[in-house]
């Protein structure tokens, strides 16, 4: 303003106006008597359901005062594959100074903050406790008529008083995963192409950065892969460090890229409120963008030890076991009846989710470490067991279950069996199949029959009206298989028919088949849990088709083995073959992994079962 | 205007670096001895309030950094004067002539890093209350070990129960 | 007569903060005056450098008691330039709102101070019930009274609750409506009037050679705030006013104080009315995992004391390598000070301090 303001000096009895507040009500509240309410987003004691909290850590990572530690429960179970941990986390208000980032970053949602604030006590140890809940401490949480704010403390406090609590819309954490790019249905059932496209660099380092580094997924893994180091050097842009990592557990990436069963993403702090990191597509990425592993590796095996070991099976299991062998120095051998490495993941797999390519990367890289490979050598046949065991210092058994079993209805010797389907399609010459095809079964293997069979049907019958379904004993809630095959499943067209057992395969006239004569199943498992099927055998329904195939489980052949040998092995009730901490058998130079021998029938399962066995061996070996 | 003022510094001093990160900074890099006579210049333009002076210690580097901040009353270009000196023995020049309020800013500088201003009238303590080894702003000082060891073990407390 | 030297020290009933000076007194004259600030050093600046972008932001507002939503916002200012990150057009006219509420508490505070200071017990009595009531919707909003831990990068923390409009209108219509009760018997008081004329005097230049900012500026007849100058949040979608007086001493800077609560009540109704809808957050990597590219920024911002800045710089880690405020309180309190000390009477020294804006956590961080 550039005028001069003006001043006003008041005059004397203009101040006496304030004689009329003498008659008026105070404003001050005469506390206790008259308390004042807190807000509903007031921030004060913490509250923490332990129904809900996982244990995780997450909470004492952030505190800026390090007020939050957290302590082991031992009267709680932890439950490593379903990412639960044994600890809680304990406070300490000397140092706690309510600023609530514990509560935006909890990924759960457990931790609240409640609106009690009071607590005055002689001792100091008081004021370093474990936060619980109305829930599980009934005697400290009081009723409103109970409770007296003359007594209010850490240990008398008002139920139902919840102050600051969780928000996803503005949580530290990212719920949302960065979407994989996949190709799409329509089509995808015309031809083999790999489905899932990958991530590129921009989309791997925004992935690898919603990692809280809480290590749930590492206790959830078989193999305890370093997983929250790998995805730091992801974010960080280092490919070859992450690669580095990989390897010191798992030799195998491009496989287990594409085909793991993620136990770590069930187990991901993340996947409770929102979606899981994706630690397998990020696992990929890194064994795409190196093209060479030796060279960004720099490993060379040790001196040599001049034992040899034979290796029977080239799958996960035997890879593996191959790989951490030469490395300690001996002398490995690998045999295996197929035309090349991979074992039931070669023929397994159908070309759209594992490509022959991804295979032959890693194994081609196994072998240029020196471990020696005989493929299309069938034990048993072109080379006796008992000659193994005369000329290797030690055996491993990596056989896996490659026999299909059948249901054993009248005429199902006109079935197909699911393994000799898909590996015929794979790396024979390609089948001939029907217009309509059944499966029966309601696991993975089944699903990826049906979806093989579909992009069959597309390709030898194109612009022709072609259907294939599946009949299953489970109903939906207990069907095995995963719950995204069934959803890609449905999306390509595929017909479902759950709860339904087969009857009897019904022929035509000539001999061939025209359908398959089913019964409703009234339950599949009996009150001790075991597989009983029961049936409701008046209510029947009739599915047409041409073909029908068989994807009802598998068994291990141990034909090669002779029979003296045979007895000598001792198997556990669940009929796998017993092992002992060092992954030996019950005969001394054989040792065991992978199917034949757990009960997850997965990869990665194999590579931890391996890993154990090749510490055996080595130790086995030196004394 | 900003790139006016740019010309001129540049024509008037050589051995200067000068950088416009956005459109209303001016970043100026100098040698130590050209500081006094760039501050005095750019008083005479207008430039005449002395908003921080700061330092940085890039222990890496093994050098010092002093940063002048200077404002003008009536527009929004701020410009950040910045020099460097060595970590061994530091010594600097003051710069009360030309900004009288420079004096508590390098009593401040002077007592958390150790560096020496040449014709201070008074460079004596005025945050801290005691005497340290190695200057407490410095990268060097480790304040887990100074609390050890200053202060007694306080014992952790243990939980009532 | 003699010299005696006093210590007007941490503790007295006129000085609000832990600030000391020490006089050199002859009679009721002093003759000089040195300030000795300390007591409440606790060394942000170091401890900031230790701890992630995210960790530091419950430490940022402890620096200033008084008023701590502008730390919390020159903070975020520095990050979001640093790091390039985009704030909703909703969460500019938040954040504006609630700073001007927080210079309508901090001013509050201020005349609490001051009053009770000089006697005036019934005035200082109604402006603390006054800053009651603002605080009482801070904790409403954020769920701190004091320290509210709002503002971070990116955004504000939650959105406004249910009501909370209605509650912000009526709360600072019932403080408004007190105005003329407070000119009656505190800025229209003759007793007033003869405490402050002409006491404290500062002349314009002296004030720009010193390096004075904030009311004290504004009191010699200058327009000058960085809401005007470089405009941050939302200060450039309403139109509003800068008040100054013409004197210079402590009479102009409280009635400029004054000028200045009534015009941010104004600039919060126009704010409330022409507030958007949408997001208030744009959420930010991973606190664990964000590393922020290299360079330096200096930011800066009008509290209710004056221009408060920041530099910060990065060294493309996941903390800070170095973190300097810039605090209008420490120009004023060190320097400032101690000229117009000089020559004063010892009954004056609370009567200047104050009327200075004199916070003491401000100046020793």
């Amino acid at each position: 303003m550039t005028k001069k303001s003006k001043i006003n000096k008041g005059s004397f009895l203009d101040p006496f106006k304030a004689i009329r507040f003498l008659w008026k009500k105070p404003k001050t509240l005469r506390y206790p008597f008259e308390p004042k309410e807190p807000a509903l987003r007031c921030r004060g004691f913490h509250l923490n359901d332990w129904d809900k909290c996982t244990g995780c850590g997450n909470c004492a990572d952030i505190c800026p005062n390090e007020a939050i530690t957290m302590v082991e429960i031992p009267e709680l179970k932890s439950k490593p594959e379903e990412g639960i941990k044994n600890e809680r986390p304990k406070l300490d208000y000397g140092r706690c100074c309510f600023c609530g980032l514990c509560i935006d970053i909890c990924p759960p949602g457990s931790l609240r903050l409640s609106r009690d604030y009071f607590h005055i006590h002689f001792k100091t140890d008081t004021f370093s406790f474990i936060p619980k809940d109305e829930k599980s401490d009934k005697e400290n949480f009081l009723p409103a008529e109970k409770y007296s704010v003359l007594k209010a403390s850490l240990t008398h406090r008002k139920k139902d008083y919840e102050g600051f609590a969780s928000d996803l819309k503005y949580s530290l954490f990212e719920p949302e995963q960065v979407p994989m790019p996949h190709v799409k249905p329509e089509e995808r059932k015309l031809s083999f192409i790999e489905q899932v496209i990958g991530y590129n660099k921009e989309e791997a380092k925004k992935e690898a950065s919603r990692c809280l580094e809480c290590k749930l997924c590492e206790e959830a893994c078989p193999a305890h892969l370093k997983i929250s180091d790998y995805i730091l050097a992801i974010y960080e842009d280092k490919p070859q460090e992450s690669l580095k990592k990989i390897f010191e557990d798992n030799p195998i990436p491009s496989i287990c890229g594409r085909i793991c069963m993620k136990h770590c993403e069930e187990a991901c702090s993340l996947s409770i409120r929102g979606e899981a990191v994706a630690v397998r597509w990020l696992k990929r990425y890194v064994a795409d963008t190196i093209k060479d592993y030796k060279t960004t590796l720099e490993l060379e095996p040790a001196r040599p030890s001049g034992k040899k070991v034979a290796v029977i099976g080239a799958g996960p299991g035997g890879l593996s076991v191959a790989y951490f062998l030469r490395l300690k120095g001996h002398e490995v051998t690998v045999f295996d009846s197929l035309p090349g490495g991979g074992g039931m993941v070669r023929i397994g797999p159908p070309l759209y989710r594992l490509p022959i390519e991804a295979i032959d990367k890693d194994v081609n890289h196994i072998a240029s470490m020196g471990v020696e490979f005989k493929f299309n050598t069938t034990v048993g046949k072109d080379i006796l067991f008992e000659n193994i065991m005369k000329d290797y210092n030690a055996v491993y058994l990596g056989i896996g279950t490659t026999l299909s079993r059948s249901t054993k209805v009248k005429n199902a010797e006109k079935c197909l069996l699911a393994l000799n389907f898909l590996q015929e399609n794979k790396i024979g010459k390609e089948e001939k199949v029907g217009k309509e095809i059944i499966v029966i079964g309601g696991g993975n293997v089944a699903m990826d029959v049906a979806r093989e069979a579909l992009r069959l049907q597309h390709m030898q019958y194109p612009d022709q009206e072609v259907i294939t379904k599946t009949v299953s004993l489970e109903d939906w809630d207990i069907m095995p298989a995963k719950k995204d095959e069934i959803e890609e499943a449905k999306e390509e067209g595929i017909q479902f028919n759950p709860a339904w057992g087969p009857k009897e395969v019904v022929l035509d006239e000539k001999g061939n088949v025209k359908g398959l004569l089913c019964m409703k199943v009234k339950s599949v498992f009996d009150e001790q849990g075991k597989f009983a099927p029961s049936f409701h055998e008046d209510k029947e329904m009739f599915l047409g088709g041409d073909m029908i195939i068989e994807a009802i489980g598998q068994a291990t052949d141990f034909s090669f083995i002779p029979k003296e040998l045979f007895e000598k092995f001792e198997f556990t009730e669940r009929r796998k073959v017993k092992v002992d901490g060092n992954g030996q058998t019950s005969i001394s130079k054989v040792f065991a992994g992978g199917d034949i021998v757990n009960l997850n029938l997965d990869a990665v399962t194999a590579i931890a079962d391996a890993k154990i066995a090749a510490e055996g061996i080595d130790k086995h070996l030196s004394s | 205007m900003i790139s006016a003022l740019k010309k001129e510094l540049e024509s008037a001093f050589k051995n200067i670096q000068i950088v416009i990160p956005e459109d209303n900074r001016l970043t100026i890099t100098a040698p130590k001895d050209t500081v006094l006579t760039i501050l005095s210049f750019l008083k005479d333009k207008g430039y005449d309030h002395l908003a921080l002076i700061s330092c940085t210690d890039w222990i890496e580097e093994k050098e010092f950094e002093l940063v002048y901040i200077i404002n003008s009353y009536g527009e929004k270009i701020s410009i950040i004067l910045k020099s460097r000196i060595s970590r061994e023995n530091p010594q600097f020049i003051t710069t009360i002539p030309v900004f009288e309020n420079a004096e508590p800013y390098e009593r401040e500088i002077h007592e958390l890093y150790g560096i020496n201003f040449e014709g201070h009238p008074r460079l004596t303590p005025l945050f801290l209350e005691r005497e340290y080894e190695i200057p407490p702003f410095r990268k060097d000082f480790d304040t887990r070990k100074y609390v050890e060891e200053f202060f007694d073990e306080i014992p952790f407390v243990e939980e009532n129960k | 007569m003699r010299e005696l030297e006093l210590y007007f020290g941490p503790q007295h009933l006129g000085m609000v903060g832990n600030f000391s000076i020490t006089l050199k007194v002859e009679g009721d004259r002093i003759l000089e005056a040195t300030a000795n600030p300390g007591y409440l050093h606790r060394g942000f600046e170091k401890l900031m450098e230790l701890r992630t972008w995210i960790q530091n932001f419950p430490l940022v507002c402890r620096i200033n008691v008084v008023e701590p939503d502008h730390m919390e916002m020159v903070y975020a200012m520095a990050v979001e330039k640093l790091a390039n990150i985009e704030v909703p057009e909703r969460a500019h006219y938040v954040r504006s709102v609630y700073l001007e509420l927080a210079r309508v508490g901090s001013h509050l505070f201020g005349l609490w101070a001051y009053a009770n200071m000089l006697g005036f017990d019934t005035v200082a009595n109604w402006a603390m019930y006054h800053h009651d009531l603002v605080l009482d919707l801070f904790e409403e909003l954020t769920g701190g009274r004091v320290y509210h831990i709002y503002i971070w990068p990116g955004g504000v923390r939650r959105d406004f609750p249910e009501g909370f409009k209605d509650k912000i209108v009526n709360t600072l219509h019932s403080i408004g409506g007190c105005v003329p009760d407070y000119d009656a018997t505190f800025f229209n008081n003759p007793l007033f009037y003869e405490r402050t004329k002409d006491v404290g005097k500062i002349a314009r230049d002296e004030a720009k050679r010193l390096g004075a900012v904030g009311q004290v500026l504004r009191a010699t007849g200058m327009k000058f705030d960085i809401r005007k100058v470089e405009p941050y949040a939302a200060y450039n979608n309403v139109d509003w006013d800068v008040p100054t007086r013409e004197d210079g001493d402590v009479y102009s800077r409280l009635w400029v104080i004054r000028d200045e609560m009534i015009e941010s009540v104004h600039m919060i109704f126009k704010l409330l009315d022409k507030m958007p809808s949408g997001d208030v957050y744009n959420r930010v990597p991973n606190p664990f995992k964000w590393n922020i590219p290299k360079g330096e920024a200096y930011v800066r911002t009008e509290s209710s004391r004056g221009e408060l800045g920041l530099y910060m710089v990065s060294n493309g880690e996941d903390k800070p390598y170095r973190v300097h405020f810039r605090t209008p309180s420490y120009t004023h309190g060190l320097i400032i000070l101690e000229k117009l000390l000089k020559n004063a009477s010892i009954a004056d020294v609370g009567n200047i301090m104050i009327s200075l804006y004199v916070v003491a956590p401000e100046i020793d961080r």
